[in-house]
């Protein structure tokens, strides 16, 4: 594998972080996510720790050619911006490409972008487009289509955009528009992103699934009839809920062979097999699937027995039972009172919600939403776990007979650590029910539950989760929290690109967040994914992203 | 004979009008739309902006005029949305924000346009008729399996009725028919499809049937509808055959001396189908509702995956679509057995 060089000078912060590491104060994923952030590739990285970048594509024993089938769900394809499933996101993959790729590793890689360069105060960007990159029409790719795609994401007017929540300092707050001057397009291969604010997230932000570089021509819609893309693949056909087919482009000139090696596959067929694991199961079974999605729960003995080869990563993904502090139930508000949600919360030993909810497979979650394999986080202790003082603290509320029902999907491990949840709670003696509902029920209303559990997933910085989901009137924030502390430490924190200064602040971010009781969070889950052996370069990935042009047949 | 035929079509249009009507209401009630917008947009739109969604897409009118648009008796909306875009039901985004004037303004069932899925993104008229060919080559094969296995066990346990062949064939009838599908396909997959138990025989998924039905893939869906719908043919085609094998003239027949599978086959069996024959047009109904079940567990995308995927996700003129040809299948089906009645007992005049 060849690499590209992408900064010439190596941010300060990442020279402060490899001594850190060298120093034993982070763990090598740490180092990796936070300086590839700040602009150094992966393999200068590795090299500024003494150790060589590992061979992450076996590209040795890959036959070129064949056709994957992927159980996966087929969803219907929408305007990127508006992705609202990490299944959509791997629909397209294989033809809209991102401008960074987040690595199983924890770093992020160039893709579109050969390079960028961040300034000391995390408020200038500048982006380095890669050059001799085609779209599959024959244009050439340049920073015209950068600006292009990030002015559109900074678009708040557009329904369901959830981009333009992660592009803040470049959004004039008058207009809901990207700001004049805040992206600038310097020559052909170069563009200048000016924030307002310092944001650290923005090239994180960049690799996430919503973020898919698109054409000029294609105006909303279903990117499969569109089709034009950068990537080495071409969109054959979809039909939502049965399945969605991409083929290599062959005659299409992808810059990425030269550079990441690959393509292998001849023909992609995404399969869907509905929502249940029994079917995906029976999928593997018959022989009619090569990799699967996501392997989840016991299936996961099931299909190691069977035979199927067994991936893991360790993330951040995780599911919140959060009080919605707003929501009215028969004219009162349960979950207003501070009290009343860390009183549910002490009663309750998120060890053993891991145990009986997901047979202990990840590590234990400390109320506060922020993960040990993020940057900043700050060790702030496990979460108080005191059945009786919650009671008593609970008996001095309102809502000391108040009976409390928690909501959770039908869906085998959410629904088991709900039922966890529940029993301890009724366990330190109160009254609370456990409800839980179909999907399709589930998602009507889902945000205004006075009680319920949502799933996450992982995100690689620890301020990305906490500014869309927990500051005041944000769009994701199901919590109802509305705390201008809280907000005040964020706005903080999203300003200190260095980690370790940041720590500081969010050790503070951790402890509000637990103090007000916003969530019980019982645990962070390790994802798994199986294929039935001949697959190679398919590792589940933290963000269950498809990285498609790696993907192969062992030879 | 005629007016027979056009009173049966009147009701059937009746049925038809009154069931979408009423699949229309609860389709429309608030919390579906929402759940509507919420597909289509995003799963975290505010309700602000989930209400902008449904005005701008024609779904805040009153009920009976989208009721009136979608039958096509009358003209379809075209509402200039929050965001400036003018939308239209029957010409979809308009680019200048006008009409163009030869477009047509009805756009509904009369004029042959089924709307189109929200889900599927696609026309519903297409849809139906794809998932209708998979779901008529599964009701194919079980046909063939069920209605001559049903005849075959009947008659044999009817034409002695209480030997020890008619109690063992009764109670496989009975078992079959007091298993239900969701029951017989769960254990046919434990059985004959999973690792867990052994016998690999046949696949425990028949996605990959639509394309191309192979004995492995296709045994277990075909099978578990045929086996409920199997014994209860069975049942009817045994006590139709007993009777008859009762009647005044077989006594005669064998009095004369006819040997007894001539009896059987000669003079018992016509008289002993006109039941069953009922019995098996009623099926087709029955039929639907089965495959619901199992094209869920197979996960085979035929018209009742199709009616799931609808339901589950409130789309509501695929949902409509299908309710309009279940109606028809219901009342044509015995349409055909009413007919069909006629012929084969000649007692019996529809006129």
């Amino acid at each position: 594998m060849t690499h590209t060089t992408q900064t010439k000078t190596l941010h300060p912060a990442a020279k402060l972080y490899a001594e850190e590491y060298k120093a034993g104060l982070m763990d090598r994923r740490e180092f990796l996510t936070r300086a590839t952030s700040m602009g150094v590739t992966a393999a200068a990285a590795y090299g500024m720790i003494g150790l060589a970048q590992p061979v992450q594509a076996q590209t040795a024993n890959i036959q070129q050619g064949g056709t994957l089938r992927i159980q996966t769900l087929v969803k219907a394809m929408k305007d990127p911006r508006a992705y609202d499933w990490s299944e959509i996101g791997n629909q397209s993959r294989g033809f809209l490409e991102y401008l960074i790729e987040y690595q199983n590793d924890g770093s992020f890689r160039g893709m579109l972008l050969e390079s960028w360069e961040v300034s000391e105060d995390a408020k200038t960007y500048t982006l380095n487009v890669r050059p001799g990159v085609t779209w599959n029409n024959g244009d050439p790719f340049t920073a015209a289509d950068v600006a292009r795609n990030i002015t559109g994401w900074c678009d708040s007017a557009m329904e369901g955009n959830s981009m333009s929540a992660r592009m803040g300092g470049l959004i004039d707050s008058n207009t809901g528009q990207a700001r004049d001057g805040a992206i600038e397009v310097v020559d052909d291969l170069t563009v200048r992103l000016n924030l307002t604010a310092p944001d650290i997230a923005i090239i994180a932000n960049m690799s996430d699934y919503p973020s898919a570089i698109v054409h000029e021509s294609y105006d909303g819609g279903d990117v499969y009839a569109n089709g034009i893309g950068t990537g080495p693949f071409r969109p054959v056909s979809i039909e939502v809920g049965v399945k969605a087919v991409i083929e290599r482009a062959t005659d299409h000139t992808w810059w990425g062979t030269e550079v990441l090696g690959g393509p292998y596959l001849d023909r992609i067929e995404f399969i869907d097999y509905g929502t249940d694991p029994a079917s995906w199961l029976a999928a593997a079974e018959s022989g009619e699937v090569d990799l699967l999605y996501e392997s989840v729960g016991d299936f996961i003995d099931i299909l190691d027995a069977i035979g199927w080869v067994k991936t893991e990563t360790v993330t951040a993904a995780t599911l919140v039972h959060r009080f919605n502090q707003q929501t009215e139930v028969d004219g009162r508000v349960p979950y207003a009172d501070r009290n009343v949600r860390v009183a549910l919360a002490m009663m309750v030993d998120n060890a053993v919600c891991l145990e009986l909810g997901y047979n202990g497979r990840g590590q234990v979650a400390e109320n506060h939403h922020v993960c040990p394999i993020h940057p900043a986080y700050a060790d702030i202790g496990p979460a108080p776990f005191d059945p009786a003082a919650g009671k008593a603290m609970l008996d001095g509320t309102d809502f000391a007979d108040y009976e409390h029902e928690l909501i959770t999907l039908d869906d085998d491990w959410e629904r088991n650590t709900g039922a966890s949840v529940r029993a301890q709670i009724a366990d330190a003696g109160v009254n609370i029910k456990h409800t839980v509902l179909p999907g399709s029920t589930f998602w009507n209303d889902w945000t205004k539950f006075p009680f319920s559990a949502t799933t996450w997933n992982h995100r690689p910085l620890d301020v990305q989760v906490l500014s869309l989901a927990y500051r005041s009137g944000e769009a994701w924030n199901e919590s109802g929290y509305a705390n201008p502390e809280f907000d005040a430490l964020m706005a903080d924190a999203l300003s200190i690109a260095d980690a370790d200064k940041r720590r500081e602040v969010m050790a503070k971010v951790q402890q509000t967040l637990r103090d007000d009781g916003v969530m019980i969070q019982p645990f962070w889950r390790s994802l798994y994914n199986h294929h039935n052996g001949n697959v190679v370069n398919a590792e589940k990935h933290p963000s269950h992203e498809f990285h498609l042009y790696k993907f192969g047949f062992a030879a | 004979m005629a007016f027979f035929l056009l009173r049966r079509i009147g009701t059937m249009l009746l049925t038809a009008l009154c069931l979408t009507f009423i699949v229309f209401w609860l389709t429309n009630l608030a919390p579906n739309l929402e759940k509507l917008a919420k597909n289509q947009g995003n799963v975290r739109m505010t309700d602000e902006q989930v209400a902008s969604f449904l005005q701008d897409r024609g779904y805040a009118q009153p009920l009976p005029l989208k009721y009136a648009q979608w039958l096509g008796v009358a003209p379809g909306w075209v509402i200039e949305g929050r965001d400036g875009t003018v939308r239209s039901r029957c010409n979809g985004v308009l680019e200048n924000g006008v009409l163009p004037d030869d477009a047509r303004s009805f756009c509904g069932v009369l004029q042959g346009d089924w709307g189109y899925s929200t889900v599927f993104q696609d026309g519903v008229g297409s849809i139906i008729a794809t998932r209708l060919g998979l779901t008529g080559k599964l009701m194919f094969w079980v046909m063939m399996v069920m209605v001559p296995g049903a005849l075959i066990i009947g008659v044999l346990a009817g034409m002695r009725e209480g030997s020890r062949t008619d109690r063992s064939l009764s109670t496989v009838s009975i078992v079959t028919t007091a298993t239900p599908e969701y029951v017989s396909g769960v254990v046919f997959i434990a059985v004959f499809a999973s690792t867990a138990f052994g016998l690999r025989w046949f696949n425990g998924s028949a996605t990959s049937a639509m394309e191309d039905a192979t004995f492995e893939n296709f045994t277990l869906p075909v099978m578990t509808i045929a086996l409920y719908g199997m014994g209860y043919i069975a049942r009817m085609t045994r006590a139709s055959m007993a009777e008859v094998m009762t009647a005044q003239y077989i006594r005669t027949a064998r009095l004369k001396g006819v040997s007894f599978p001539n009896i059987v086959m000669k003079h018992a069996l016509r008289n002993a189908l006109i039941a069953p024959f009922t019995v098996i047009m009623l099926q087709f109904p029955w039929l639907l509702n089965g495959v619901v079940i199992v094209e869920t567990l197979f996960n085979y995308k035929g018209f009742g995956w199709t009616l799931v995927q609808a339901a589950g996700n409130n789309d509501i003129e695929l949902l409509l679509g299908v309710s309009v040809v279940s109606v028809f299948v219901v009342l044509i089906t015995q349409l055909i057995s009413d007919i069909g009645y006629v012929y084969l007992n000649p007692r019996i005049s529809v006129s």
